[in-house]
C-alpha cells in the first residue's frame, strides 16, 4: 500500500474512532438540546476546580456557552444581591448562594420556583436533600420542601470531618477518636506545641466558630431554637446540654491547639495540617484536596477521614450542613432561566456528578459515593461522608439566620478567650437572640439562666 | 401706540441670571451626589426596610431604630475601639511623619528617592496589605515570630491576644499612613521661607530650636490638614481590621466601620445600618470638634 494511502487509512479510522468515542460519550451524557449562552456566579472556594472542569465539559459535550463570574467568598452575597435587586434583567442566570442567605432571597421573592420555570424539572432521587435546603415554604417563612416549593438544590455537601494523621494514630498505637473524649485522650499523647497540636477547630469570631461549634452543640444534643419550623422561636442556646458542649469545645482548644486557638480561621487550620503540624482536626469536606496536593502539603496520602466525634460512643455525630444553593433569579432572561434549567438537568446527572467529583468537586448523588470512587485513595473521605451525611442538619432556616450567627459568632468567641464564663456566654446570647425573635414578631422566650 | 419691546437676547438673560448660571452645575452636583444621598440616608434611618415580591418595603422605624441604637453593646464598645484606635495611631504617625519629613527636607543627597521609598506603603492596596501582614503575623509560620522564637523567645500571640490585637492593628495603620502624613509635611517643609530659617541660625538658633520654635509653628497649617485628613481615615478604620482579625478576639478589635458592615451587609439591616451610618458621622464631627477645640486651647495658652 502506497505511504500516502495508508496515512489517509490511518487518519480516516482515528477519526471515526475518536467520533465513535465521542458519540458514546455523549450517550452517557444527558442531551440538553442547543442553549443561549448562561453566566453562573461562582465562589471561588476550594472545590471550585472541580466545578470548573465539569462546566469545561459540559461546554464541550454539548456546545452551550456558559460564564462563570468567579468571584471571592466575601463578594459573594452582593453580587448575588446587585444582581436581583438593580432592577431591569439579572446579569447571571444562575446563582450560587451561601445556605446562610438563602432565606433572604427565597421571603424576597427575588427567585424563580424551578417548576415555573420547566414544570418537567425534577431533582433526581439520588441526590441529597441536605436537609431542604433549596426549597421554601412562604406560608410558614421557612426552608421546608413537604410543603414548599422548589427554588434551588445544592450543588455541593459541604459537611465537616473529622481528620487525622493515621501514620501517626498507628505509630504511636492509638485509636481513630469516636467520641470528644477520645480527642482530649489521643490529644494528651499527641499535643507538643509547636511542632505539633492535639485537635485543630476553627475559634475565630463570627461564621468560624459558630460553624465549628456546631459539631460538638449538635453532639450534645443541644440547639439555639425550639421549634422555629413550626413557628417556636423560644431560645434554647443557654440549655445544660448547650454548656456541656461549650466547655468540651473550650476545653479542647485550650489544650489542644495553637496559643492562637481564638483567632485560628480555616486558613490557618488547613495550612497547619498541610505542614504536618496538626494531628487531628475537624474541617469541610472541600479542604481534603488542600491534605493531598503535592505542591501544598508536606503530608500527602498521610490524613485521613472520619465522621465528627460524638459526645457518647453511642451518640450521634453533631453535622450541621454548610451548603450552598443554586438558584435562578426571577429577572433573569427567558433564555438565561432556560438555559440555566438545561445546565440544571445536566449537571445533577449521575455522570456529570462523577466528573465533577473526579475533578475536586463534592458531589451531591449519592450513588457517586456510593461508586468505585470511595476505593480510590484520593476519594478516601467519600465513606465517612455518606456515614456522615444521613444526620446533617440544614440550620438557621428563616429570616434572622445571618444576625443569629453573627449573635453566637461573638459570644462563643469571648467564652473562647475567657472575657466571659461559658454560662454567662450563653444568657447574653439567648438574651440577644430573644430580642432579635422579639424584635421581628416572632413567638420567642428563653430557659431559665444558667449560673455564671 | 408703543412699539414692542424688543426680545432679551440670550447674553441679556445669561448676564441677568450670571450666579444661577455660574452656580448651576456646581449645585446640580450637590444635589445628586451629596444631598440626595444624604436625605435617602436619613430616610433610611428612620425605617425598617424589608424586601416582599421583589419590592422594597419601607416602615417607619425611627424610635425603634434609636432605641436598639442605645442599647446596642457591640457599637458602644466599637466606639470606644475607634476613638482609641484614632488617638493612639494618629499620634505615633504624626510624630513620625512629621520626623521623617524634617529629616528627609534636610537631606542634601538622595532626597528624592527617599522620598519614592517612604511613601510605597500608602500606594499599596490596602487588600495587599491586609494580606501581607496576616501572614506576617502569622503565629507558627509568620515572618515575626520567626524572629522573635530565633531570638530564643516564646512566639507572640500577635492577633489572638486581647490585649495585644488592637496594637498590631495600630503598628499595621502606621506603617500605611506615616508615609501619607510625611507626604503632606515634607510639601509643607519644603515650601517654608528659606529666609526665615537662615535668619534663626545666623540668630544663634540650635536645631532644636530650629525644629520646635520656628519650622513646627510655621507648618501649623499643614499639620493640621494632616491631623484633620488622618482623623477621618483613621475614624472610619475597615479594611486592616477586617483582614486582620474580623474584629476579635471578642470584641478586642471591633470598630465601628465593621460593624456597620455586619449590621448593613451581612445581616441586611438596612434601615438600622443607616441609623448607624448617621451616628458615626456624628461621632466623627463629635471628635474632630473636641480635637479642634482642644487645639484652639493649646494655642491659646
Amino acid at each position: 500500500m502506497p505511504k500516502s494511502k495508508l496515512v489517509a487509512v490511518m487518519a480516516t479510522t482515528a477519526l471515526a474512532g475518536a467520533l465513535v468515542a465521542n458519540a458514546a460519550a455523549q450517550d452517557s451524557f444527558l442531551d440538553v438540546g442547543q442553549q443561549e449562552p448562561i453566566t453562573i456566579l461562582i465562589n471561588s472556594s476550594p472545590w471550585y476546580n472541580g466545578f470548573e472542569n465539569v462546566v469545561a465539559l459540559y461546554e464541550e459535550q454539548t456546545g452551550n456557552v456558559v460564564n462563570l463570574e468567579v468571584t471571592p467568598f466575601d463578594g459573594m452575597l452582593e453580587k448575588a444581591r446587585s444582581a436581583v435587586r438593580s432592577g431591569g434583567t439579572s446579569p447571571l442566570d444562575l446563582l450560587n448562594i451561601n445556605g446562610t442567605n438563602t432565606v433572604e432571597f427565597y421571603e424576597g421573592g427575588f427567585l424563580q420556583p424551578l417548576k415555573d420555570i420547566d414544570p418537567d424539572f425534577e431533582v433526581p432521587p439520588e441526590v441529597l436533600g441536605l436537609d431542604d435546603a433549596g426549597c421554601w415554604d412562604e406560608e410558614k417563612k421557612f426552608r421546608i420542601c413537604e410543603t414548599g416549593k422548589l427554588m434551588g438544590y445544592a450543588p455541593n455537601g459541604n459537611v465537616q470531618l473529622l481528620y487525622y494523621r493515621g501514620d501517626v494514630l498507628e505509630e504511636k498505637g492509638l485509636e481513630v477518636p469516636v467520641t470528644f473524649d477520645d480527642v482530649l485522650a489521643n490529644c494528651k499523647v499527641l499535643h507538643n506545641p509547636p511542632d505539633a497540636y492535639g485537635y485543630l477547630q476553627r475559634g475565630q469570631k463570627g461564621d468560624s466558630i459558630y460553624y465549628d461549634f456546631m459539631a460538638y452543640l449538635l453532639a450534645y444534643g443541644g440547639s439555639i431554637e425550639k421549634d422555629p419550623a413550626n413557628g417556636d422561636f423560644t431560645v434554647t442556646i443557654n440549655s445544660p446540654e448547650a454548656k456541656a458542649a461549650l466547655d468540651k469545645y473550650i476545653e479542647v482548644g485550650r489544650t489542644c491547639g495553637p496559643e492562637n486557638y481564638a483567632t485560628l480561621g480555616q486558613g490557618d487550620l488547613i495550612q497547619l495540617m498541610q505542614t504536618g503540624k496538626g494531628m487531628q482536626g475537624h474541617a469541610v469536606v472541600a479542604a481534603f484536596p488542600n491534605f493531598d496536593n503535592p505542591q501544598k502539603s508536606a503530608v500527602v496520602g498521610k490524613i485521613d477521614a472520619a465522621p465528627l466525634p460524638r459526645a457518647t460512643p453511642d451518640g450521634q455525630p453533631g453535622v450541621a450542613i454548610g451548603s450552598w444553593v443554586f438558584a435562578i433569579p426571577k429577572n433573569a432572561s427567558e433564555e438565561g432561566k432556560k438555559g440555566a434549567i438545561a445546565f440544571s438537568k445536566w449537571f445533577l446527572t449521575y455522570e456529570a456528578q462523577y466528573a465533577y467529583a473526579e475533578g475536586g468537586g463534592i458531589p451531591v448523588r449519592t450513588d457517586v459515593f456510593a461508586s468505585d470512587l470511595k476505593d480510590r485513595e484520593e476519594f478516601r473521605w467519600m465513606p465517612a461522608y455518606l456515614e456522615e451525611i444521613e444526620y446533617g442538619k440544614q440550620l438557621l432556616g428563616y429570616t434572622e439566620g445571618p444576625a443569629v450567627n453573627q449573635i453566637l459568632g461573638l459570644r462563643l468567641n469571648q467564652a473562647l478567650i475567657g472575657e466571659l464564663s461559658a454560662g454567662a456566654a450563653l444568657n447574653r446570647a439567648a438574651e440577644d437572640l430573644e430580642e432579635l425573635f422579639q424584635r421581628n414578631g416572632r413567638k420567642t422566650g428563653r430557659l431559665e439562666p444558667l449560673p455564671e | 401706540m408703543r412699539s414692542p419691546r424688543p426680545a432679551a437676547s440670550l447674553t441679556d438673560v445669561l448676564d441677568r441670571h450670571l450666579k444661577w448660571v455660574t452656580l448651576g452645575p456646581a449645585v446640580i452636583v450637590f444635589v445628586v451626589l451629596t444631598a440626595f444621598p444624604l436625605a435617602n440616608l436619613f430616610l433610611m434611618a428612620a425605617s425598617s426596610i424589608r424586601f416582599e415580591q421583589a419590592e422594597e418595603i419601607w416602615t417607619f422605624a425611627l424610635w425603634d431604630n434609636f432605641r436598639r441604637l442605645a442599647g446596642d453593646e457591640v457599637f458602644h464598645i466599637a466606639l470606644w475601639n475607634t476613638a482609641y484606635f484614632a488617638v493612639v495611631a494618629v499620634a505615633i504617625e504624626m510624630v513620625l511623619g512629621l520626623g521623617l519629613a524634617i529629616l528627609v527636607a534636610s537631606l542634601n543627597s538622595f532626597k528624592g528617592v527617599t522620598r519614592t521609598v517612604l511613601i510605597i506603603p500608602v500606594l499599596m492596596p490596602p487588600v495587599a496589605i491586609g494580606s501581607m501582614w496576616s501572614l506576617m503575623y502569622g503565629h507558627d509560620f509568620g515572618v515575626f515570630n520567626q524572629i522573635v522564637t530565633g531570638l530564643g523567645f516564646q512566639p507572640i500571640n500577635w492577633l489572638g491576644s486581647v490585649d495585644l490585637a488592637l496594637y498590631s492593628v495600630i503598628i499595621l495603620d502606621v506603617w500605611h499612613w506615616t508615609p501619607f502624613v510625611f507626604l503632606i509635611l515634607f510639601a509643607g517643609v519644603e515650601g517654608l521661607p528659606k529666609e526665615v530659617i537662615e535668619a534663626a541660625r545666623i540668630d544663634g538658633a540650635r536645631n532644636r530650636d530650629l525644629v520646635f520654635k520656628v519650622i513646627i509653628p510655621l507648618m501649623w497649617p499643614a499639620i493640621a490638614v494632616a491631623l484633620l485628613f488622618r482623623t477621618i481615615l483613621a475614624f472610619k478604620v475597615f479594611d486592616q481590621v477586617f483582614l486582620l482579625t474580623s474584629g476579635g478576639p471578642g470584641t478586642a478589635t471591633e470598630v465601628v466601620s465593621l460593624h456597620l458592615y455586619k449590621v448593613f451587609f451581612m445581616q441586611n439591616e438596612l434601615g438600622y445600618g443607616a441609623m448607624l451610618s448617621l451616628a458615626i458621622i456624628a461621632a466623627t464631627i463629635a471628635f474632630l470638634a473636641v480635637g479642634h477645640r482642644a487645639a484652639a486651647a493649646v494655642g491659646r495658652r
